[in-house]
């Protein structure tokens, strides 16, 4: 795995663990949260019945009292208490019974029906016996109300022990949720910033490497860039900037060099890998050219050399390199040029400004023939030569620049060093101080002077 | 050796306290008024204690097969404390064992009569 992959993929994986254990803790929170609130419902649920079940007690009582009363008065007034009491009780039990069935309270529910059980019979045995005989008092019938009483009284504190247990067994597993919930959120969050932790040491370690490299990268550049090379009756101008984003430098290339007393040589090469293998590429390409052109002045016989030469100097298939080198007569103004593949070459002239054709494809992607084409410079003319740099370069909008490239090699100044850097602001203030790709222009402009014509 | 010897000491006195008897909440000749905390004030009392504990410990189907063996007395009637067996009777309902008290009534129409009742259905006079 190559490292700028090992890089992404370490990242993707290092985020993934970060939102996935963020994603635990979230949804841990929320489930946590349902579990304690359906737990506070049903503990609702139970502090409801226990409110219903001590009105149901109090209507019990009053219905018994209303029966003592009638027995100790013979009112008809008691009798009507002790209805609408006994009315009111059933209604309540009804009430409780859906209550603790709804919540399943088995144990409660059972206490329920023996309590109803008891207020039946006792209804049937003792209220029922002293409403149709009210001139009778029995002492038996007293004493079985005693009984009732009794075992009611009991019946009714079974009932509240069974819904306050259970009552109090809700609020130990509302604790112990909580004490779990704080646990597993402690956990989460204990891994969550072990996680950011690590990913900061190794964002952090990244970046220096990163850094680094780029500080190589540079350094090679600028170790392997021509300086201004002067050509007679020509100015030579030229411009470089690293792209914002570490890992997109190093990939241009640009050259001036004299090959004999009237002719020069002029490079301009892409290389579509980045970093420091392409910044040791650059030099390669430089020197390799160089070489072959001392020997050979046809740009495309140079092209076809040096796609052969780089097919066997890199062993990495995917690598490929547009390229545009051009042999100027320096006393003529005649330029031979190839461009393999390379579209982002450009001849200002008063009159306006022309792109010169491709000649060729790419180097190191097929075997295919290179043509050589040659133009006619005239004094004022400039040859600019750029990098995708420019003609990639997006607006805000993401809008590459393209066919306004010519637009603004035409309104820049017609100075070559000027021209240069007035492409390189406009580039930059187009993509907002930010440069995706490396930039490398190089221009050539052909003095008003009269040149010694051989 | 000695320290065993010591253990031991400590275990069995221990274990004497613990088993030491409860003590009685009211006494032998203390003038009591009969009264039932519970719904019905009035006061189940019985002709004997094993009674008294059967008819807690019982269904209520039995307790009111029991029911010959009892009088009820009105509450406010007055006795006498005539014997006191602790923590005798027990029910599931009560959190600990009450008193079977021995009473003799001194007031009402069961006045002289010597019968059993609940340590909890007795008040004292202040």
């Amino acid at each position: 795995m190559n490292v700028p992959l090992a890089r992404f993929t370490g990242t993707l994986l290092m985020t993934a663990f970060l939102a996935l254990t963020l994603a635990f803790a979230v949804q841990g929170t929320f489930e946590t949260r349902a579990q304690i609130a359906s737990t506070f419902a049903r503990q609702a649920q139970i502090q409801r019945a226990q409110l219903e079940l001590e009105e149901l007690l109090r209507l019990q009582i009053d219905e018994e009292n209303s029966l003592r009363g009638y027995s100790l008065t013979r009112d008809q007034f008691y009798v009507s208490e002790y209805q609408l009491a006994a009315a009111g009780y059933d209604a309540q039990e009804n009430t409780i019974r859906k209550v603790l069935a709804a919540q399943q309270l088995l144990g409660p529910l059972r206490l329920l029906r023996d309590y109803a059980a008891l207020q039946s019979s006792w209804r049937a045995q003792v209220a029922r016996p002293l409403l149709r005989h009210p001139r009778q008092r029995l002492v038996a019938l007293d004493k079985r109300n005693k009984v009732f009483a009794d075992y009611q009284a009991e019946s009714g504190v079974a009932i509240r022990q069974s819904l306050a247990a259970t009552d109090a067994q809700l609020v130990r597993t509302t604790q112990m949720q909580l004490d779990r919930s704080a646990y597993v959120r402690a956990f989460w969050l204990l891994a969550f910033g072990l996680l950011a932790i690590l990913f900061n040491v190794y964002r952090s370690r990244l970046n220096r490497e990163l850094e680094q490299e780029r500080t190589i990268t540079e350094i090679l550049q600028q170790a392997f860039r021509s300086e201004s090379v002067p050509l007679p009756h020509c100015e030579v101008g030229s411009a470089y900037v690293s792209a914002t984003n570490h890992i997109a430098v190093g990939g241009d290339v640009f050259d001036v060099y004299r090959l004999s007393e009237t002719d020069a040589l002029v490079l301009i090469a892409d290389i579509s890998g980045k970093g420091v293998d392409a910044a040791v590429l650059t030099a390669f390409i430089k020197f390799m050219v160089r070489a072959i052109a001392l020997r050979c002045s046809d740009p495309a016989g140079i092209l076809a050399e040096f796609d052969v030469a780089l097919s066997k100097a890199v062993g990495n298939p995917y690598l490929f390199v547009s390229m545009f080198v051009g042999v100027l007569d320096t006393q003529t103004f005649a330029l031979k040029y190839g461009s393999a593949g390379h579209d982002c070459a450009y001849l200002r002239r008063p009159n306006g400004v022309e792109q010169l054709a491709v000649t060729g494809p790419v180097l190191g992607v097929m075997n295919e023939p290179f043509a050589s084409r040659t133009i006619q410079l005239a004094p004022g003319d400039t040859l600019v030569l750029t990098t995708d740099g420019l003609s990639e370069i997006r607006n805000r909008a993401g809008e590459p620049l393209g066919a306004g490239t010519m637009a603004l090699i035409e309104s820049a100044d017609p100075r070559a060093q000027q021209l240069a850097d007035d492409l390189v602001r406009q580039a930059k203030a187009r993509g907002g101080r930010r440069l995706r790709d490396d930039l490398a222009i190089l221009a050539i402009r052909v003095l008003d002077t009269e040149p010694d014509r051989a | 050796m000695r320290r065993v010897g010591a253990a031991l000491l400590v275990l069995w006195l221990a274990a004497q306290v613990s088993a030491a008897p409860a003590a009685c909440k009211f006494h032998r000749g203390e003038h009591v008024v009969l009264y039932s905390a519970a719904d019905d004030p009035s006061v189940l009392v019985w002709d004997s204690r094993a009674r008294l504990r059967e008819y807690h410990a019982a269904s209520f189907d039995e307790a009111q097969a029991m029911l010959p063996h009892a009088i009820l007395v009105a509450p406010g009637t007055r006795a006498e404390v005539i014997d006191c067996v602790p923590n005798y009777v027990e029910s599931p309902i009560f959190r600990q064992p009450d008193d079977a008290i021995g009473v003799v009534i001194t007031s009402g129409p069961h006045r002289g009569s010597a019968r059993w009742v609940l340590g909890s259905d007795i008040r004292a006079i202040p």
